[in-house]
């Protein structure tokens, strides 16, 4: 009987271990749109997806920081993830959102296209950035392979950081 | 480990809390060496000092300070003069004690800072003299004393009290021993009060207490043996009293009272009170801008009477609040006045000058934080007046002044201002000296120098690079301080104003905003874009007229009253797109800092409200003119200026104001083909659409559809379109004509954007309606092609060679 239980006890010690070992391999990201490409961030590095508001220019930015907005009480800076990827900038649609991510104590509002889904993607399906643009300066995390296509998963702490 | 740093921070907040006082005791002291409540004091500082780091195990300062305490105890004996050579001595071991007691702070230990030379000095201090003087005391009682501070037993402090009996009259010796221990129990408990309330559970406490008891014990009998003589013990015991309330040293009398009515509240818990306070002034304006809507929309109904009422409550009660809690943060400004003495007393001694300083309205309360950065700029301004502005005392003789120089220190409220005044009676400034100094120096040229005026003169002071002495002395001459100065100060949005005549003396007063998360702000509009300047550097604002702006050498000005007043557009500052408005008038707001002055054009003011001020965050900081941002009623965004940096960037803008209007207008007129007119038609049918497209094709002209109100007010928010014209419907869903036409005209680029009804509406009360609304055109349903392609050419002065 007790060996009977033993087994059973180890049996699911072994399932839950394989489950957790699972998780560790599983990245969850959230998928958006911009032009043409899917691109994707860490689900833990968003604070908040609202949908458009109005927003206050700045002066002396580059172009692809619109200004600041209002997120309840905060300022926050507002940056057209269109324009700093150099594509053509377009109005506003129904589908547009604005992606909030914090990493650390920084945090800004980031202009998408649309969003797709959220996505669990293990590990071993991501790969490196490819090497053309490899280097500290690159946005670029990684590359993940899906049924579909590809997915370009971006650095939130890069994409946080000041560069003008 | 956990319980050491939690003794080893009461022991940090305790040692620094004393030494704060210390400084000033010590100058004093120097006046009025036989002030035996001072010497007793300072005695005591370096006492508890060593007790507690002997028990902390910091050997050095230990050592230190069992040194310090040797001499300080002869001197108290009356074993020893203080002299200005001892004083000098004594101060460098304080120096170095607050060096350890940072270093202990920081790192937690003592080491790295070499005290054996000033221990020599301080020994051959106690040693030297002790030879000299020796009459005074009786070796035995000396002895004992010495024993004493190594800290003794209680049998022995009996022993040593039996003696001083015999000296001294009965009760006298009851009175001063009930005194003294008086004040030393009231003083350990307050001590032990201070510490539950910081927060140390009782259990934990006894370590440090059971230490510190045996001291505490031996303490009373030492300080009778000065007052051996009885007599001499009654007369100081009455300095003491008189002394007492311009000195406020008497620790028995300040102690209970402080722990009754104070309580240690950690910073952050204050400062996110602040932060709190700041939201609901922001919530409080909203409600503010909500009632003003809804007054007007339900004039008349009974609610609203309430409503009003609970709306100026809240709105009482949160001002108050604010002060309230502004209040607790605020600091005595004698906090950082209390070093100066100090300070002074060493320039004198290097400069080999006599001064004295004058200080009033030390307890002037200002912002925690304010009162942290004050600090550097007043040493700089007060190093500046001891090495330039107070003369050689034979100089000061010859021309007839007091040997003494005079410093004065002064802070008073002014409004809501606090203005921290730094007068010296030396030899004031010297306008043609400083002119000629900065044209030497490349700092301005002589033309600038020609134009100047005294005061603008005055702030040459203020430049980088710039100094007025002729060698580089350790005091000063380096020329950084008063920059560092002038940073500072226009940091916490105050303004420095400069007094000077020669002969006489300086006055420099600082205007410090009372607090800096909450300031009265003036709101301006440029286009369609609002901007707040903080209220304490507008002088005033001016309606003008367009033909009053001049342009000279490139720049614009205007004359106000006597003066020229150079002027810049907020626009060319903010990058603003600017669309011609046509109005004839602008605003000008006269922006003053110190004694530089520039006039803002602005399209229009809004009005004064209270702003909090939040930061951009680190994504955004360091633009250029833009010291933070503020949540307005409505929610949105508003830019607060800065004024010292906008003042800057005004020198590299180009005048914009007349000429770019003109060509911005050019260049919308400027039509080279039929396809550079655009119109909008808006028309959520689309046969009609359909229609007008049909009528319009043969002109050319370039057509933008849209469904409803809505989407073309989006279209033109976009900006990606100079529209000539818009042919509008007034049946829309979600937003209808004359919503859509009342909304156009809010915009300041899209006044004279001429808006045509398209409509099967005919009323009169329609066509009406669309005229209050800003329609210039009523086309009513069905219309002829024709018709409609005149009216479309009439209103967008469409060029007869493009017809075909």
């Amino acid at each position: 009987m007790s060996d009977k239980l033993k087994e059973i006890i180890s049996q699911q010690n072994e399932r839950q271990n394989v489950v957790l070992s699972q998780l560790d391999d599983i990245v969850q990201l959230v998928g958006f749109v911009i032009g043409d490409e899917e691109y994707a961030v860490p689900i833990l590095s968003i604070q908040e997806i609202i949908k458009p508001f109005e927003w206050t220019r700045v002066p002396q930015v580059p172009k692809y920081v619109l200004g600041v907005f209002n997120l309840r009480g905060s300022v926050i800076p507002l940056i057209d993830l269109r324009a700093k990827f150099g594509i053509q900038t377009k109005k506003h649609t129904d589908e547009t959102r604005f992606i909030v991510m914090r990493h650390g104590d920084d945090v800004a509002g980031f202009v998408i296209d649309r969003l797709t889904m959220a996505i669990r993607i293990k590990k071993d399906k991501i790969g490196p950035a490819p090497d053309t643009v490899n280097g500290d300066d690159t946005l670029i995390d990684g590359v993940g392979k899906q049924d579909h296509g590809i997915i370009t998963i971006l650095k939130v702490d890069k994409l946080l950081e000041r560069d003008f | 480990m956990d319980e050491f740093q939690e003794i080893l921070q009461d022991f940090l907040v305790e040692s620094f809390e004393l030494i704060e006082q210390l400084d000033q005791d010590l100058v004093e002291l120097e006046n009025r060496p036989d002030d035996l409540e001072l010497l007793n004091g300072i005695f005591r500082v370096a006492h508890t000092v060593k007790g507690a780091s002997s028990f902390l195990n910091f050997d050095v300062l230990t050592h230190l300070t069992h040194h310090m305490e040797d001499v300080l105890n002869k001197a108290r004996h009356g074993d020893l003069r203080i002299t200005p050579d001892v004083m000098d001595v004594v101060l460098e071991s304080i120096d170095l004690m607050k060096a350890l007691l940072h270093t202990i702070r920081d790192t937690s230990s003592d080491g790295g800072i070499e005290v054996g030379a000033c221990v020599v000095k301080l020994d051959k201090i106690s040693s030297g003299e002790l030879d000299d003087e020796s009459s005074l005391a009786d070796m035995p009682l000396e002895e004992e004393i010495e024993d004493e501070i190594e800290e003794v037993e209680d049998a022995l402090v009996e022993e040593t009290q039996e003696p001083d009996y015999e000296n001294m009259a009965d009760d006298e010796i009851e009175a001063e021993i009930e005194r003294l221990l008086n004040q030393r129990q009231n003083e350990d408990k307050a001590k032990r009060a201070a510490k539950i309330a910081a927060g140390e559970s009782v259990p934990e406490a006894p370590p440090a207490p059971s230490e510190e008891e045996p001291k505490p014990k031996p303490k009373p009998a030492p300080t009778p043996v000065p007052v051996t003589p009885a007599p001499k013990a009654a007369v100081r015991k009455n300095d003491d009293d008189e002394d007492s309330d311009a000195r406020a040293a008497s620790p028995a009398k300040r102690a209970p009272a402080a722990v009754e009515q104070t309580i240690r509240v950690d910073v952050k818990r204050l400062d996110h009170l602040m932060n709190l306070i700041g939201e609901l002034v922001l919530a409080k304006n909203r409600l503010i801008k909500i009632n003003d809507d809804v007054e007007e929309r339900y004039e008349g109904e009974e609610f609203l009477e309430e409503l009003n009422q609970v709306v100026s409550i809240v709105s009482l009660v949160t001002t108050d609040l604010q002060i309230a809690v502004m209040k607790t943060r605020m600091l005595p400004v004698g906090k950082v006045f209390n070093k100066f003495p100090r300070m002074i007393r060493d320039l004198t001694r290097e400069l080999n000058k006599k001064i004295e300083l004058e200080i009033s309205g030390e307890d002037t309360e200002l912002d925690k934080s304010i009162v942290e950065e004050i600090g550097d700029p007043l040493v700089h301004i007060i190093r500046n007046s001891c090495d330039h502005g107070i003369e050689m005392p034979s100089v000061r003789i010859a021309a007839g002044k007091d040997e003494t120089g005079i410093i004065g220190l002064k802070a008073y409220n002014e409004g809501n201002q606090i203005v921290i005044q730094i007068d010296d009676d030396g030899k004031g400034l010297d306008v043609e000296m400083l002119k000629q100094k900065s044209i030497e120096k490349g700092i301005i040229t002589e033309k600038e120098a020609d134009a100047m005026s005294d005061k603008e003169a005055f702030a040459l002071i203020f430049k980088p690079g710039f100094s007025t002495a002729a060698s580089v002395t350790n005091v000063s001459g380096r020329g950084v301080g008063m920059d560092v100065v002038k940073t500072n100060i226009e940091k916490l949005n105050g303004i420095i104003d400069i007094e000077s005549e020669i002969g006489v003396g300086t006055s420099m007063k600082l205007k410090i905003p009372l607090t800096l998360a909450i300031i009265q702000a003036l709101l301006v509009g440029v286009q369609e874009e609002y901007y707040a300047i903080p209220l304490a550097s507008v002088l005033e604002t001016v309606r003008i007229s367009k033909d009053e702006i001049y342009t000279v050498e490139g720049r614009s000005v205007m004359r106000l009253r006597e003066d020229i007043l150079s002027l810049v557009h907020i626009g060319d500052i903010f990058e603003v797109e600017r669309i011609l408005d046509g109005s004839e008038h602008a605003y000008v707001v006269v922006l003053g800092l110190g004694a530089q002055k520039l006039g803002l054009i602005v399209d229009t003011l809004v009005g004064q409200e209270e702003i909090v001020i939040k930061s951009l965050g680190d994504y955004l900081k360091g633009i250029d003119g833009i010291a933070g941002a503020t949540i307005r009623g409505d929610g949105g965004v508003t830019l607060i200026v800065d004024v010292v940096a906008l003042m800057d960037m005004a020198k590299n803008v180009k005048s914009t104001v007349t000429s770019s209007n003109s060509e911005a207008s050019q260049l919308l007129k400027e039509k080279s083909k039929a396809s550079d007119y655009k119109v909008m038609v808006v028309d959520d049918s689309k046969t009609d659409r359909t229609i007008m497209r049909k009528s319009l094709e043969s002109l050319g002209i370039t057509l933008i559809e849209a469904t409803d109100g809505q989407e073309a007010l989006n279209i033109l928010k976009q900006g990606d379109h100079n529209f000539d014209a818009m042919l509008i419907d007034i049946e829309m869903p979600r937003m209808d004509g004359y919503t859509l036409a009342s909304e156009i005209k809010k915009y300041n680029r899209y006044k004279n954007l001429p808006l045509i009804a398209v409509t099967s509406r005919t009323g009169k009360s329609d066509r009406m309606r669309g005229v209050e609304s800003g329609m210039i055109e009523y086309i009513t349903k069905p219309y002829s092609a024709d018709y409609l392609s005149s009216v479309v050419q009439r209103n967008i002065n469409f060029k007869s060679e493009f017809l075909s």
